[in-house]
């Protein structure tokens, strides 16, 4: 079943009077429950492409079908709905709220969607739980460490059973010790059915991935695609 | 679903207490407005209620009083005096007053019991002056208008001096001397008394302890056998009403001066209207210091929105965060609104409890009677609450427009 479906993807910036072409027509189709690596220079306009399939921008021209919904004719204002519902964000600097315990920034994504208290407080303890952290929901985000920081980053991703989870360089900030543990949990994420979309430069982490997509210049590069 | 105003409020008294300083710092000038009006307000009603007090204790806002005028320049001719057949013209032409007392007061009259002597201030009045200043007699009666119209000899003592003589003793049917001639007491005034605002300056504690230290006696005895020759020089008149009075005052004037040749010797004043002047200029009073608590307010409410957008600037990643994970632009307005409202309404609370503090100070320090009544709290906390919404939109709107790209950019 397919999951997300652009056609003709483009995106346009206007850096002052030039006009900046980030996205140049990419046709992507992702399949329920398929690991996908995105990997391309700097530059390449995947992460322009993340944030469209992230619902947090919109594309120039082209669709974007999300769920089988055409997500990409849908005003900003309904997109914090989609976001909120059916996408987790996982990023590199982790972007936790510093001043928020660990327990409240898992509750967070559950307090949009206007779950009551009780309710979100459970759930978000059972999440930290599957991800090892039980006995640091007091915990401030600084009190952990990057690889902790992350997995609750991922536990705030999930926590609101998301159609697809976006992962942007989660292992970009971390020593190769903790970012395996990071890449096990996509895995078993990706194991119990979870859609993962994960943006990376390295090749290794790409390749544990069901598919590689190679974007070049704002376009998919067909030539490169690994496995 | 949105987020419930239970959580916007719940998120901005964290926020508050994660930055404690800077929202102490950032509600000063709204602390210091709230105060000022509270202050501005509380002293007001103070002075309101004792005013109103005081006109009370000297006969009410109904009084029209005809006195000596100091600003008449007496070079021009004319004497502020009025003779007895003054007098019964003026009677005639007010029939519809309630009360009509002229005076005659020597300042300093001798009266002596035996061989005690006691210099003070002796008054010959009509019957009405009861009614005029309402204070009647404790013991035995007052002045009544067989005295008046037989001239006799009887003389109504100041609760002071009839202490002075007679202490424990009964004065009634006693008799002293006045001038050389023999009076006999027929009454005891009641003591007056009204706490005094102004402390030491203005004769100890009882403001009208001077009071207690009249005797009358009535007026046709005065002008004919204590100081012969002598002429009314005020007259005290009650009417119907206090509005009442400023018509009598009005019509006064004119009958005033027909009987003294035209001449201004006179000024005609009326409880009512010195009131209602007093008000008039503690409303301007008030009015000044609303204006210099509002100029605080704006100041402050400028200082909150520059501060909110410096913070929401520094707080655009964390905006970014919020809008990736599904917050919608409103649920951001709202909680940087609300954080603004809590701040400013939490400076409004500080101002009145600043406010109250310094009121307990001023007013004992003054000896002034301060009334902090509940509507100025409810006035103060509206003014602040009004003050986070007006100036908390800016910052609002800033923050719920962020664009979610831009905002997870910024560092």
């Amino acid at each position: 079943m397919e999951i997300i479906k652009t056609t003709a993807l483009v995106k346009d910036y206007n850096l002052g009077n030039v006009k900046v072409r980030a996205l140049d027509g990419i046709d992507l189709t992702i399949d329920a429950g398929e690991f996908v690596a995105i990997m391309g220079p700097s530059g390449s306009g995947k992460s322009t492409l993340m944030h469209i399939i992230g619902c947090l921008d919109r594309p120039s021209s082209g669709d974007y079908y999300l769920d089988g919904d055409l997500v990409s004719s849908l005003p900003k204002s309904a997109l914090a709905g989609i976001r909120n519902r059916k996408i987790g964000f996982v990023f590199q600097s982790f972007n936790l709220l510093p001043h928020l315990s660990i327990l409240k920034n898992v509750e967070l994504p559950l307090m949009y969607a206007g779950i009551a208290p009780g309710t979100r407080r459970k759930k978000a303890e059972e999440i930290l739980a599957s991800v090892g952290l039980s006995d640091r929901l007091k915990h401030k985000p600084n009190e952990l460490s990057g690889g902790q920081r992350q997995r609750v980053a991922i536990a705030r991703a999930i926590v609101n059973s998301p159609s697809i989870l976006l992962a942007d360089e989660p292992t970009g900030n971390l020593d190769s010790q903790a970012g395996g543990d990071i890449l096990s949990i996509f895995h078993q994420l990706h194991a119990a059915g979870n859609t993962v979309i994960m943006v990376t430069h390295d090749p290794a982490v790409a390749a544990r991935a069901n598919r590689t997509v190679m974007i070049r210049d704002g376009l998919i590069d067909y030539g490169s695609i690994a496995g | 679903m949105a987020v419930s105003l239970a959580e916007s409020l719940h998120i901005g008294v964290a926020d508050i207490a994660t930055r404690k300083v800077r929202s102490l710092v950032t509600v000063l000038g709204i602390v210091l407005g709230v105060m000022c009006i509270m202050v501005v307000l509380a002293i007001l009603a103070g002075m309101n209620e004792s005013t109103l007090q005081w006109m009370q204790e000297r006969g009410g806002l109904s009084k029209v009083e005809i006195s000596y005028n100091w600003q008449y320049d007496f070079r021009q001719g004319g004497e502020a005096k009025f003779d007895l057949d003054d007098l019964r013209k003026l009677q005639s032409m007010i029939p519809e007053v309630k009360a009509f007392n002229p005076n005659i007061s020597v300042w300093d009259a001798r009266t002596r019991y035996r061989d005690q002597y006691y210099n003070s201030q002796c008054i010959g009045v009509f019957p009405d002056m009861q009614i005029v200043e309402n204070w009647y007699p404790d013991k035995g009666r007052f002045i009544n208008e067989v005295d008046i119209r037989e001239n006799n000899n009887v003389i109504v003592l100041g609760s002071a001096v009839a202490e002075h003589f007679f202490g424990a003793r009964d004065p009634l049917g006693q008799s002293i001397m006045l001038n050389n001639q023999m009076m006999k007491v027929v009454g005891v005034m009641s003591r007056k008394y009204f706490k005094s605002n102004g402390g030491e300056m203005w004769g100890g504690e009882n403001a009208l302890e001077y009071m207690n230290h009249r005797n009358f006696i009535p007026l046709s005895t005065m002008i004919n056998k204590i100081s012969p020759g002598s002429k009314v020089d005020q007259v005290e008149i009650i009417a119907a009403s206090p509005e009442a009075a400023i018509t009598l005052k009005a019509k006064l004037e004119p009958i005033v001066r027909q009987l003294m040749d035209g001449k201004r010797v006179f000024r005609v004043e009326s409880a009512q209207e010195q009131m209602q002047q007093m008000k008039q200029s503690s409303m301007i009073f008030s009015a000044i210091f609303i204006m210099i608590a509002a100029i605080s307010l704006l100041v402050g409410g400028i200082v909150i929105m520059n501060i909110m957008l410096a913070s929401i600037k520094e707080r655009t990643r964390e905006i970014g965060v919020r809008l990736a994970i599904g917050a919608r632009r409103v649920d951001i307005f709202v909680q940087f609104m609300v954080q603004t409202v809590l701040i400013t309404a939490l400076g409004g609370v500080f101002g009145i409890a600043l406010g109250y503090a310094i009121l307990d100070v001023v007013g004992d320090y003054l000896q002034m009677p301060m009334v902090a009544r509940f509507d100025m709290i409810f006035t103060a906390l509206a003014v602040s609450v009004g003050i986070g919404l007006i100036f908390g939109i800016a910052p609002a709107v800033k923050a719920g427009n962020l664009d979610p790209v831009t905002a997870l950019r910024e560092e």
